[in-house]
């Protein structure tokens, strides 16, 4: 396992997070090169790096960008999306609080390659003590001069974890509740008060100034062929040392919770990993022996990447009882906006708990299949299908455990 | 002419706009769907999911009020799969419903009640006994109630404060299963045509506080009628029933679409004005204060019209029919008197809005106009026959046709309201529409034009 950072090169330094720390290190220098490059270029070389998002979706950047149209009589925008609210996700608060430069460094050369003049930053409330970090060094910025051509405005969110899904991120930036829209029919950009918006998270615009500096290529050295680059990795669970630390897509995942993570806490044996945040199917421990870190070989064991952030669980850990705390998460978190997701995250949470209670019977856990398949792929956005595979994930790979709390 | 395309639905060809909505086709060619949030003033939103249909080439299926219609789409809305995601949807929907119809107002007419006889009746499968608990009473101002535990939250209502009104009273709030409807805090519903979201409510979540628990709608028989509350001329329906041992009676009027007049909606006014129609009204003839027979009133009429022959002034309310207004033309001519049917009394710049409410308050001033009747106040004559007009003249003696009490007046006739007889009235746009007869009184007082037959014979 080599060690590769592009994203958290600075994040040991002290004070890293001060204008003065960044710079003596590197930071800005990509700005030179826009100079060299005209906006077109900076898109071509990252979709040339197949940078892909990582929010989650995987989605590549490059092409989301050429949606952004280069001659509009309307304003474009850049909303950086840092809502981060998956639970087990927490990779976009140490760029911001470790090395925020390197996010404005990002959003300039961004904002230049999409015509924007005014890039928001969506964050989640709850990080107003990062927040305070992140404005800091703005104003740093702004006084340095350096944002005399974009603007960066930080939106805090009330609390919503929808408010992380693109559409519903940009209604609130409006003012309005935070509910996904529905989805358009051709490949168009999203909208902020009607004006074309590029939506990207945190670590995605911060990858951003490594592959300019160094090229399409230099990113594409680390990872796979289909995921190429790296990810900052998360780990949380019943694992030694639990943390941040990034690591190249296609790494190993036992390798990189052995050697980063310390291994399992107080030496119990593995028994699941959830890969990437909750909404990411759960995986048993023979599953994840010879996975790697890649949104491909996730996909293929029936489960996704998502943002990388690891639950691990130890072989103590009751299933029934971890699918009802993550289903007591959904039940809270949607929107309530469509009949399937609204109803149907409070239908599964009292099923599952009735379970926990002793009083579910065998029946039930085939309810929670149909409700599960119900609530698949006929929502607006996709907490819903989450929620879905979750479920099914659970019953599928654990039938014994949830038949057993009978 | 906008592009048309062919489609097939249900193995049917039909014409669409290419473009357009597939569910505004189904709803057009009656083609079975389910919806709540989907409304033709208001448009998709896309939040009930009950409308799923099948098209060709897609994986999953769709909801048909955010599907555009493209040539050679080939859709299904029947068939066992589509059925069952009807079915669970609606069953999903049906979770933190309270089920309490036989106290709700909406039966009868409700969404969710036709929905379940379509894709329910069935064992359900919620065995989760515990209710979301939300408030069951609430008054939002403006006539009309909440229970939020019946909604459905398809936000109709709150995207027609938003939408229609521009005064954004309404508002969803909280997340998931406890979201519901409310208005913004220390806000009132307060604006003209509030009580439309009692109609747009497809559920019982939205009551209006004038009609509820005064009848079950199943009673009531329904007639097309014309309000009669301004020129517009908005459609209606009314609303009415006969109680045993007791006289027919209006409940309620409900707006009629008609999108070259009034689109969906009717103003709060208007759609209250069917009260005045069965208030104060005045239903004896009477002479110096004193109740007389028909045959003495006719005796009295003759005599009158006799004693002031030519110089005797005619004066026509601008609601009456146009059958009535023409009727009253003839007689007049007959008896030599003057016409008119002052206009200016109607003015009402004060109810005027950009929507609906028009300043003219009479419902056929427009006819009155297009006939060339004198629209002047009348100068002092002998004899003054006033058909139902509002205002006072000034005559020797005067005979008033009326449809409610006035407390003015020596020789009064009673004449039927517009919801007792049937006639056509012009709207300030020069549309002619029938107000179909509604009523049928116990007792019935006559019509202008039965009264002008019983004077002549």
């Amino acid at each position: 396992m080599r060690e590769c950072k592009i994203v958290s090169r600075k994040f040991d330094l002290e004070d890293a997070h001060t204008l003065k720390v960044s710079k003596a290190n590197g930071g800005y220098r990509t700005l030179e090169k826009l100079k060299e490059y005209s906006p077109t270029d900076i898109i071509k070389i990252i979709t040339d790096a197949n940078l892909r998002g990582k929010g989650g979706g995987g989605a590549p950047a490059g092409p989301k960008w050429e949606l952004m149209p280069q001659e509009s009589e309307k304003p474009s925008f850049l909303a950086v999306n840092c809502d981060e609210s998956e639970p087990g996700t927490f990779k976009d608060r140490q760029i911001i609080s470790k090395d925020p430069h390197l996010l404005i460094e990002g959003i300039l050369i961004t904002c230049y390659a999409i015509k924007a003049k005014h890039a928001y930053i969506y964050i989640r409330g709850e990080y107003k003590q990062y927040q305070d970090i992140l404005q800091s060094a703005i104003d740093e910025a702004y006084e340095a001069g350096l944002l005399d051509a974009c603007d960066i405005t930080i939106h805090r969110g009330a609390g919503a974890y929808i408010c992380g899904e693109k559409s519903a991120l940009l209604e609130s930036m409006e003012g309005k509740r935070g509910h996904p829209r529905l989805k358009p029919k051709q490949k168009e950009p999203e909208w902020y008060f009607g004006n074309p918006t590029l939506v990207n998270n945190v670590e995605t615009i911060a990858s951003v100034p490594f592959i300019i500096q160094n090229g399409a290529d230099a990113y594409k050295a680390y990872g796979t062929e289909r995921s190429p680059g790296t990810l900052l990795f998360a780990m949380s669970g019943h694992i030694e040392r639990p943390g941040v630390y990034e690591a190249e897509f296609g790494t190993s995942m036992m390798e990189y919770i052995n050697v980063y993570g310390a291994g399992i806490k107080n030496g119990k044996k593995l028994k699941a990993v959830i890969p990437g945040g909750v909404s990411c199917g759960v995986l048993t421990a023979k599953e994840v022996e010879n996975l790697t870190l890649d949104y491909e070989a996730l996909r293929n064991v029936g489960s996704a990447l998502g943002t990388g952030g690891m639950i691990v669980m130890d072989e103590d850990t009751c299933m029934v009882t971890a699918l009802k705390n993550i289903l007591e998460f959904y039940h809270e978190e949607s929107c309530g906006q469509c009949t399937p997701c609204r109803e149907g995250t409070g239908w599964v949470d009292k099923l599952v708990g009735k379970i926990l209670d002793k009083r579910g019977t065998k029946e039930d856990i085939d309810k929670l299949l149909d409700i599960a398949d119900t609530m698949n792929g006929k929502t607006v956005c996709v907490f819903a299908p989450a929620v879905s595979t979750v479920i099914v994930s659970f019953i599928k790979r654990f039938r014994d455990e949830f038949e057993g709390a009978l | 002419m906008s592009d048309m395309v062919e489609v097939i639905v249900d193995k049917r060809a039909y014409n669409a706009e290419k473009g357009s909505l597939l569910i505004d086709l189904l709803i057009k060619e009656k083609i079975k769907v389910p919806y709540f949030c989907y409304h033709e003033a208001l448009g998709a939103d896309g939040n009930c999911r009950m409308c799923m249909v099948e098209i060709e080439g897609q994986k999953r299926p769709q909801i048909a009020c955010d599907t555009f219609i493209k040539e050679g789409m080939e859709i299904r809305s029947t068939g066992e799969n589509i059925e069952k995601v009807r079915t669970d949807i609606l069953e999903l929907e049906l979770i933190n419903h309270p089920v309490d119809c036989p106290t709700c107002d909406q039966a009868g007419e409700c969404s969710l009640q036709d929905f379940y006889m379509d894709y329910g009746l069935h064992d359900s499968k919620v065995t989760v006994t515990e209710k979301v608990k939300h408030d069951k009473h609430i008054d939002l101002g403006s006539n009309v109630m909440l229970d939020q535990e019946r909604c459905v939250l398809c936000a109709r209502c709150t995207r027609f404060t938003d939408k229609i009104t521009h005064t954004h009273e309404l508002g969803i709030i909280g997340r998931g299963d406890h979201a519901r409807v409310a208005t913004m805090p220390g806000r009132k519903l307060d604006n003209p045509y509030a009580m439309n979201v009692v109609d747009l409510c497809p559920v019982g979540a939205l009551t209006s506080k004038d009609f509820r628990f005064s009848q079950r709608v199943w009673f009531l028989d329904t007639v097309e009628s014309i309000c009669h509350g301004c020129a517009k001329g908005c459609n209606i329906y009314i609303d009415h029933n006969k109680l045993k041992y007791q006289d027919d009676r209006i409940y309620r009027f409900r707006p009629r679409r008609n999108d070259a007049v009034n689109g969906f909606f009717i103003c709060d006014e208007g759609r209250l004005s069917y009260k005045e129609l069965q208030e104060d009204r005045q239903e004896n003839i009477l002479f110096n204060h004193k109740e007389i027979g028909e045959d003495e009133a006719l005796e009295t009429f003759q005599t009158l019209l006799e004693t002031y022959v030519s110089d005797i002034t005619v004066v026509i309310d601008a609601n009456l029919f146009n059958e009535e207004i023409e009727a009253i033309l003839e007689f007049s001519k007959e008896i030599n008197a003057q016409v008119c049917a002052p206009l200016e009394i109607y003015r009402d710049e004060a109810f005027k809005d950009e929507m609906l409410k028009s300043a003219n308050r009479a419902a056929n001033a427009k006819m009155i106009e297009n006939l060339n009747i004198d629209t002047q106040m009348p100068a002092q004559s002998g004899l003054l026959i006033n058909f139902n007009h509002p205002a006072e003249f000034e005559a020797d003696k005067q005979i008033d046709f009326r449809t409610h009490q006035q407390t003015q007046g020596a020789f009064i006739l009673p004449i039927a309201t517009y919801a007792e007889s049937e006639g056509h009235i012009m709207n300030e746009d020069g549309m002619i529409q029938l107000c179909q007869k509604a009523l049928f009184k116990n007792d019935p007082v006559p019509t202008v034009i039965e009264w002008l037959e019983k004077v002549r014979s």
